[in-house]
């Protein structure tokens, strides 16, 4: 197999790795992967090395290594002599799949410790209510709002609310201290 | 002004109301009282039954003529709690009464009602019963910081824990990532700015 190819191979496996064991894919299947970028390898050498890349991945993720440690690791893997070890075009493979992936892993396996439903999304309307069947018309402005709620891979639930102008403010005190609370224990650099 | 006062109910006068007129000529102060007290705990949604059992059984009223009241008495009260209690109608609300006849102290007191000291809270309880969403009671809040998880050894991810309970007694809680937050606060915010311009417009446009 010409070079480039094979860094093109490893690099489809990595990506393919990632769609499976992070982003949920579960299209991307170990045989889809060996079908597709190693069809000439036996099945036992092909999976020495998907395990092989995905054990090295889930080191590196865990750990949500930076670019010094990143390459100490990687450092260390080649040194390694024998079976195990890691040849210096897996090592490069790994380091230039990590660069572009290391945020989005990250986010994923954060979401995967996530067990409340999350807030996904909201929309609102302003309303200015004009007449009613019963009462009189008070034209004060209502704030409809809607949260998209929903757990990690489960279809969203709405909830719809409604506000005065009263509580909005109220609610937009409470996000002011949260903020302040988050600005307390998060030192940005 | 007169002659172009289109009076309360544009000339067509519910059929309710006239019957009620009707049989108001000969009705007792006292006991005109105590149906319009029925009628408002009605529209109030507070209880009725009771004081109603009370003037059935108290009164010659016939059951006819009774029922002629009250529910005459309900529509023109809820028709005349739509508009918003201006002099200008007030007056076109007496001008109609008059014109059916009902006796200046009887309109004084429906008036009285409608125009009165006590049509705040009346409006209270009738937007309160009215068709909205549910209304946030209680937000309550915690900021979580993840040290570490069995899918990452250092997580150092702060994130908010909500849970909103409203008024129809339904609690939701849910996490909110920091650059949700700051999406939710932004939203909060600029809600709040588009109802502070619509209040400001309003106030130049709606006049009497």
């Amino acid at each position: 197999m010409a070079d480039a190819e094979a860094v093109k191979a490893l690099s489809g496996l990595l990506n393919g790795i990632a769609q499976r064991v992070y982003y949920g894919n579960s299209e991307i299947t170990e045989e889809l992967l060996k079908d597709e970028l190693y069809p000439d390898v036996p099945q036992e050498e092909f999976r020495a090395l998907y395990e092989k890349m995905r054990g090295l991945l889930k080191s590196v993720a865990v750990a949500d290594m930076d670019q010094t440690q990143l390459e100490a690791f990687l450092t260390a893997q080649t040194r390694k002599h024998g079976g195990g070890g890691t040849s210096a075009e897996q090592a490069a493979a790994l380091a230039r799949f990590w660069k572009g992936h290391r945020a989005r892993v990250r986010e994923s396996l954060l979401a995967q410790s996530r067990w409340e439903p999350a807030l996904r999304g909201l929309s609102w309307r302003v309303d200015l209510q004009t007449a009613t069947s019963r009462g009189q018309t008070s034209n004060s402005p209502v704030a409809l709002v809607e949260l998209e709620l929903g757990r990690n891979g489960q279809d969203s639930e709405f909830v719809c609310l409604e506000f005065d102008d009263v509580k909005i403010n109220q609610v937009l005190k409470k996000m002011a201290e949260i903020q302040e609370s988050i600005d307390s224990i998060v030192h940005h650099s | 002004m007169a002659d172009h006062n289109v009076g309360f109910w544009g000339g067509r006068i519910p059929r309710e109301v006239v019957n009620m007129a009707k049989h108001l000529k000969d009705l007792d102060k006292q006991l005109f009282r105590q149906i319009l007290k029925a009628v408002v705990n009605a529209l109030d949604d507070k209880e009725c039954s009771g004081c109603m059992a009370d003037i059935i059984e108290d009164n010659s009223l016939s059951e006819d003529k009774l029922s002629d009241i009250v529910s005459g008495m309900h529509e023109l009260l809820r028709e005349a709690l739509r508009v918003p209690p201006s002099p200008v109608n007030k007056e076109s609300f007496e001008q109609d009464l008059r014109e059916l006849r009902i006796f200046e102290e009887f309109i004084a007191d429906l008036s009285c009602i409608v125009f009165g000291y006590g049509r705040p809270a009346l409006d209270a309880s009738v937007t309160k019963h009215g068709p909205r969403l549910p209304k946030l009671e209680t937000f309550r809040w915690r900021v979580d910081v993840a040290i570490s998880t069995s899918s990452l050894s250092r997580a150092l991810q702060p994130t908010i824990l909500m849970q909103l309970t409203l008024f129809d007694g339904n609690l939701h809680q849910f996490e909110v990532s920091l650059s949700k937050f700051q999406e939710l606060r932004y939203n909060v915010a600029h809600i709040l700015k588009e109802m502070n311009d619509l209040e400001k417009r309003s106030v130049l446009q709606i006049k009497d």
